[in-house]
């Protein structure tokens, strides 16, 4: 399990001083960064918008993770994460400010599962608190790659 | 305690939209449903990280729980949501 979420996430795709005017502009940064990384063509941001637009991907503790429909499947070119925080916040809609987009770009239903670990630590209010409060890289990196109990 | 046992028909699995559909559902229901998967604890159903926590891909068996008056309806209802493909009724646009 501990191999599932750092395994897909880039250091280049932590970005931790984002901002953004309002939630269509971080959804658009998420798109670039996914972009950027080489994980998903220009078209996988409009999927990001339609997903968005057809149901917030806003999942609580100030945390969205925003991702395309299936039809911008065909433009995801690897399955890849990317952490993006706005320290100001984005409006989402939500009960609280979006402070971290985990955006998520998956071919398969290989994401289930890495949604499920991320849900996991934002169970936790400590290690989501930590999530939204990180600002290096190494910080993300911990809290997304738990150490595996050895007792 | 009524409980329904169903494989979820979503084809991405029970997450994003229809994560999103079931837990409003289930958190509209008159009686607090818990859902889990085999081997793990319910957790509640009307909360979108719970629901995300399960890792429920299609095809995945889930075990949904109510008590109280109403409680075979809410679930039947519930049950038959899970059951369906709540990707293919996205505005038209995916499939």
């Amino acid at each position: 399990m501990a191999e599932g979420l750092g395994a897909l996430l880039d250091p280049a795709a932590i970005r931790l001083a984002e901002t953004a005017a309002d939630r269509e502009a971080a959804i658009r940064r998420c798109g670039e960064v996914l972009v950027s990384v080489g994980a998903v063509q220009p078209a996988y941001v409009d999927a990001m918008l339609e997903r968005e637009k057809s149901v917030s991907t806003y999942v609580g503790e100030g945390v969205a993770i925003p991702h395309g429909t299936l039809a911008g499947k065909e433009t995801v070119l690897r399955d890849a994460l990317a952490v993006l925080r706005f320290p100001a916040g984005v409006d989402w809609g939500g009960d609280r400010p979006v402070r971290v987009c985990v955006a998520i770009a998956a071919r398969g239903d290989g994401h289930v599962e890495v949604l499920g670990e991320l849900a996991q630590i934002l169970l936790d209010p400590d290690r989501a608190a930590a999530l939204r409060a990180a600002t290096d890289q190494d910080t993300v990196y911990d809290l997304l790659t738990p150490i595996e109990e050895t007792a | 305690m009524p409980s329904r046992t169903v494989t979820v028909g979503s084809r991405t699995g029970l997450h994003a939209r229809p994560a999103a559909l079931f837990v409003a559902a289930a958190g509209s229901a008159p009686l607090p449903v818990k859902i889990n998967v085999a081997g793990r604890k319910p957790v509640p159903a009307n909360s979108m990280l719970s629901v995300l926590s399960l890792g429920a891909k299609c095809g995945t068996e889930v075990t949904i729980t109510a008590e109280g008056d109403g409680a075979d309806v809410v679930l039947d209802d519930l049950a038959a949501l899970l059951a369906r493909d709540l990707d293919a009724e996205e505005g038209g646009s995916d499939g």
